[in-house]
């Protein structure tokens, strides 16, 4: 997201994640996740995105995608010791595992957003909440930090304008 | 005579002209569905690997793993199920073939999967009897045509499968209480839908067939085990 892929694509995935994740296909992934573990320790990210078609359509984008993804564990998250990367896994895994309960619940959908990096630069996740303003419809929220990929690209430039300022000063 | 027809009290019965224009609509359909898409999930109409498995799940549970068999795949595509049986079942000897009315479709599963033990023909029906026999999928997209001629082409394909299963066969289907939408993008109003009813009571009067019905397991469908006498 941001630097890495294109606008246009992240408002794709999104749209993919949100949908496969929402109020209408939840019973289904938590039904595929017992059956396939399709978020788990033992299974890369990618892979499992990969399982449940949630890929952009381009190929050259699909791989961006791959690659943001492996990114995100050099991000922090908002559990002690796990970076960015598990934190999505373990997010996913615990949302989609429906604990045994009289009367049955059934499994909250997950939304999946994104938050302002110099905010909080963590991957969070919330037990419950309700972040679509025009629902009252109570959601699992995954978030991933991210910064605009203009931003991005100009805070790189600074970086390298000063790599090289220093360079020249020896 | 169809299901519609019989409700209607119609007398209106689709005949084999007709039927033979269904294949022929049915084969264009996925032809174009896996020159657009590949051997994937979307090219056979599912909306990803996962899903595609695991109805995969819910129809092998008509097989009884426990000696070889044999089974025909109706409707094989470009065949998925050759790959989730060396998944899920290494051990198991299965003498497979598969069937699809698309040369396209049997083309690439031929390149993909073909071996002494996974064989593919070109047709609408098996032309073996096997053991078993599956078909994921292939009542879902009805090609343009009416209710009636739709269930008449469905009961032809139960027709066909009785025929050629010792055992039994297993068949999926969307539920007709489900949401108009549709994996993979095909137009929702193209999709069959039904209850298990009307085709268990087919199967067990017009077949002579024992029948399970499989539901809740968090699609918008269901699965009909039907064990032949």
């Amino acid at each position: 997201m941001g630097r890495v892929i294109q606008d246009s694509t992240t408002l794709d995935v999104l749209s993919k994640l949100n949908r496969r994740f929402g109020p209408d296909d939840i019973a289904e992934m938590v039904h595929l996740q017992k059956e396939f573990q399709i978020f788990s320790s033992d299974r890369l990210l990618e892979d499992s995105f990969k399982l449940l078609g949630i890929v952009p359509c381009d190929r050259l984008e699909r791989e961006r995608w791959f690659k943001f993804l492996g990114k995100l564990k050099d991000y922090e998250s908002d559990l002690p010791d796990v970076n960015g990367y598990n934190r999505v896994i373990l997010a996913f895994e615990q949302a989609l595992t429906v604990t045994p309960h009289i009367p049955p619940r059934p499994a909250l959908p997950v939304f999946v957003d994104v938050h302002a990096m110099a905010k909080d630069p963590r991957v969070t996740f919330s037990l419950e909440g309700t972040p679509l303003i025009f629902s009252v419809q109570p959601y699992r929220i995954l978030s991933i930090p991210t910064k605009p990929g203009r931003v991005a690209r100009e805070e790189a430039a600074d970086a390298a304008k000063e790599r090289r300022a220093e360079k020249s000063k020896k | 005579m169809s299901l519609s027809a019989k409700a209607n009290g119609t007398s209106m019965e689709p005949g084999s002209e007709t039927l033979s224009g269904v294949y022929a609509n049915v084969e264009a359909y996925y032809g174009a569905r896996v020159a657009k898409h590949g051997a994937t999930p979307l090219g056979v109409d599912w909306s990803c690997q996962a899903t595609q498995s695991f109805r995969f799940v819910q129809l092998m549970r008509i097989c009884d793993f426990s000696a070889p068999f044999s089974l025909n795949d109706i409707g094989c595509g470009y065949g998925a199920l050759c790959a989730f049986l060396a998944m899920r079942y290494p051990e198991s000897r299965i003498d497979y073939l598969g069937v699809d009315l698309s040369r396209a479709m049997i083309s690439r599963a031929r390149r993909r999967f073909q071996s002494p033990d996974r064989r593919f023909a070109v047709g609408k029906a098996g032309p073996r009897v096997a053991d078993y026999a599956v078909a994921s999928g292939i009542m879902n997209v009805n090609v343009g045509y009416s209710r009636a001629v739709w269930e008449d082409f469905v009961a032809t394909m139960l027709r066909d499968m009785r025929c050629t299963s010792r055992r039994g066969f297993s068949v999926n289907f969307v539920t007709e209480t489900a949401v108009a939408r549709t994996s993979a993008g095909s137009r929702a109003a193209s999709l069959y839908r039904t209850n298990p009813e009307p085709w268990v009571r087919y199967c067990e009067q017009e077949l002579g067939c024992a029948v399970e019905t499989i539901e809740n397991y968090g699609m918008r469908e269901f699965t009909l085990l039907v064990r032949c006498g």
